[in-house]
């Protein structure tokens, strides 16, 4: 998917990213044996601007003008070892030694802090919120993680590429299928395999139910942080048929190793005329739904104006995804770089102003109505086509970045080959890209608010640690 | 009264896990496994719990929080490892950044295996938690989940991952 690299000089780097920002948004930024890369989605592809790195001179760092890349350059800095001019946040970015940095927090006259985490009162990931508050309104959040970080992407170093699928497919459990097309993509793309149209559709089916399940699940959750308790019960159980036609449609309740390289799983859709039934069904409920929940004036007047985050704060902080579409912005992968049966079977992509609880959830509504069109016409045009899969054989070299739009935003990956091993591979998820937003959306808002600041964005901590 | 012993209190852990095995665990809360119906419950301190859950193979930077929050559960307690990676042979097993998971590193004494497991078999550890604290013999758990294994207690993965 990468349709044009550009190499500067270390200290040109500030400069052309800005640059690149005027064409399209940014995924992130990560460091190799071979120096920094930023990347960033344009119309038809990924562009990307390279570094080379040596001692002698530092890279201008972007985070100062380019918040939102404040976490990709601490890593590249850690990790890699990259030396950085004026760096705003240089903290290790992750624990070390199992202790995480002191957070930054906010004091003066009658200014608390209160910290909560890692481990959580709930069914929660571990991360670290530390909120520094005014009597009930939070003055500043600093978010941190770490507590997940299984230093998969040095352990997957070495591997055969198509080995590693059932790994990669476990970085993240609620964005397994989306991270898994994206590197199937990679390692098909660098391997120059075909992948028979079938398969494209099958695979768009499989990904949209990830979509389904997760956004019926983001609209439970913020009925739950709002205290409305049937909506709460209602879209669990809404998920949980979700969960059942994922199972019915892939073996896996989650869509674990549903999508490899080459093609898809044996007894994938098998059973077709069952999974198109089942989704019919739900998509009846989801509708029942959806209008119990614009009923609820009380639940919409919680919902709005609460945690927002405007177009400029969204652009700066390079939100991905729904929460982006959500504050004004115009990029959803499937739609600004088509990749798979997304070429031929296009979306439409989801629009709102308001960059609060409200907007978030209502795109997430207008998506899983469009998931729901998507698969349907996806069916359609599968008919009862067999899925073969192609045959797969890995380079001796070859370097890709692919990008698909997962149910929180873009999923990146950047796989490296070299002599026909996994040389270095690289996940930037949705959810890392969008978590300083989530801290930026809950400053200013009230204490009881900020589960649901954070519900309304369901991110997830496993592919943001990796 | 009977039948409310033994009404668990669960403190979940999380040591490294996907989320995936918390999606399945969330499922818990929801009107198709219900747990408040047996007078079990998810609960905000550790203080007040009388099982720990816990899921993924372990990472360095839990490992204290863990510790921790196992120290503050009072006694009697039991420990439960939820998923192939906590019972210990997940697919990240062995690799040098991750733990041995948590029947080895925490104690924990019931295996849900699975990947992850489904909530029918999360709930049927459950019960054979509450049972080793004295409470109720009836199995509680059906499957509806679609899973094709309801396999529940052994410390050896199940050969099927589909969940
Ligand atoms: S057992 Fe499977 S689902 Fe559970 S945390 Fe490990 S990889 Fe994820």
């Amino acid at each position: 998917m990468i349709k044009g690299e550009i190499e500067v000089g270390p200290a040109a780097v500030r400069t052309a990213v800005a640059e690149r920002l005027e064409h399209g948004s940014a995924l992130g930024a990560y460091a190799s044996d071979r120096g920094v890369r930023y990347l960033f989605i344009e119309k038809h592809g990924v562009q990307v601007l390279s570094a080379r790195v040596d001692s002698s001179e530092p890279v201008a760092a972007v985070s100062g003008t380019c918040p939102g890349l404040s976490w990709d350059e601490r890593e590249m800095a850690d990790e890699f070892g990259i030396a950085f001019d004026a760096l705003p946040d240089a903290r290790p970015f992750r624990p070390v030694n199992g202790e995480l940095a002191p957070a930054v927090v906010a004091t003066g006259p009658g200014v608390t802090q209160v910290v909560v985490g890692p481990v959580h009162a709930g069914i929660i990931e571990p991360g670290r919120f530390t909120f520094s508050s005014g009597g009930e309104t939070i003055a500043h959040l600093d978010f941190q993680i770490g507590f997940s970080h299984r230093h998969l992407e040095q352990s997957f170093e070495g591997a055969d590429p198509l080995d590693l699928a059932p790994r990669v497919a476990r970085v993240c459990g609620a964005c397994s299928a989306s991270r898994s097309l994206a590197y199937a993509m990679a390692v098909e793309s660098i391997s120059d395999a075909r992948i028979a149209d079938p398969v494209h559709i099958a695979r768009q089916i499989v990904v949209e139910l990830e979509r389904v399940y997760n956004h019926v699940f983001d609209l439970a959750v913020c009925s739950a942080a709002a205290g409305w308790g049937f909506g709460q019960a209602v879209g669990l159980g809404l998920k949980e048929c979700a969960l059942r036609i994922c199972h019915a449609a892939t073996g896996h309740r989650l869509l674990f190793d549903a999508i490899v390289p080459g093609g898809v799983r044996d007894g994938v859709l098998d059973d077709r005329e069952e999974v198109q039934t089942l989704v019919v069904m739900l998509q009846e409920s989801v509708e029942q739904y959806v209008r119990a929940i614009f009923d609820n004036t009380s639940l919409i007047s919680r919902w709005s104006e609460t945690g927002t985050l405007t177009y400029d704060a969204a652009r700066a902080l390079a939100v991905v995804g729904p929460a982006h579409r959500a504050s004004g912005g115009l990029v959803d992968v499937r739609d600004a770089a088509p990749y798979g049966a997304y070429r031929w079977l296009p979306i439409v992509a989801a629009r709102e102003e308001g960059g609060d609880v409200l907007a978030r959830c209502r795109v997430k509504v207008a998506e899983l109505r469009d998931s729901f069109r998507i698969i349907h016409r996806a069916f359609e045009h599968l008919g009862s086509r067999r899925l073969n899969r192609s045959a797969v054989i890995p380079p001796e070299t070859g370097d890709t970045v692919t990008v698909v739009e997962g149910p929180r935003g873009a999923e990146t990956v950047a796989l490296t080959v070299r002599g026909t091993v996994v040389e270095r591979v690289h996940f930037i998820s949705a959810s890392y890209r969008n978590w300083p937003a989530v801290a930026h959306a809950t400053t200013g808002n009230i204490v009881p608010d900020a589960p649901l600041v954070n519900k309304s964005f369901n991110l997830c901590y496993a592919c943001a640690d990796r | 009264m009977a039948i409310f012993n033994k009404s668990i209190g669960i403190r979940h852990l999380v040591c490294g896990s996907c989320n995936g095995c918390e999606h399945e665990m969330n499922a818990l809360a929801g009107p198709d496994y219900d747990i408040t119906q047996h007078g079990w419950d998810i609960v905000a301190s550790p203080r007040h719990a009388d099982v720990v859950t816990v899921t993924g193979p372990m990472t360095e930077a839990m490992r204290v929080p863990a510790q921790r929050t196992l120290e503050a559960v009072p006694g009697p307690k039991v420990i439960v490892a939820i998923g192939d990676c906590a019972v210990g042979c997940g697919v990240f097993a062995g690799s040098a950044g991750v733990g041995a998971g948590a029947c080895v590193e925490l104690g924990a004494t019931i295996a849900v295996p699975g990947c992850p497991p489904t909530p029918s078999m999360i709930k049927a550890g459950l019960l054979r938690a509450a049972q080793a604290l004295g409470g109720p013999s009836q199995p509680a758990a059906r499957d509806d989940s679609m899973s094709g294994s309801t396999k529940v207690g052994s410390t050896r993965c199940t050969s099927e991952r589909a969940g």
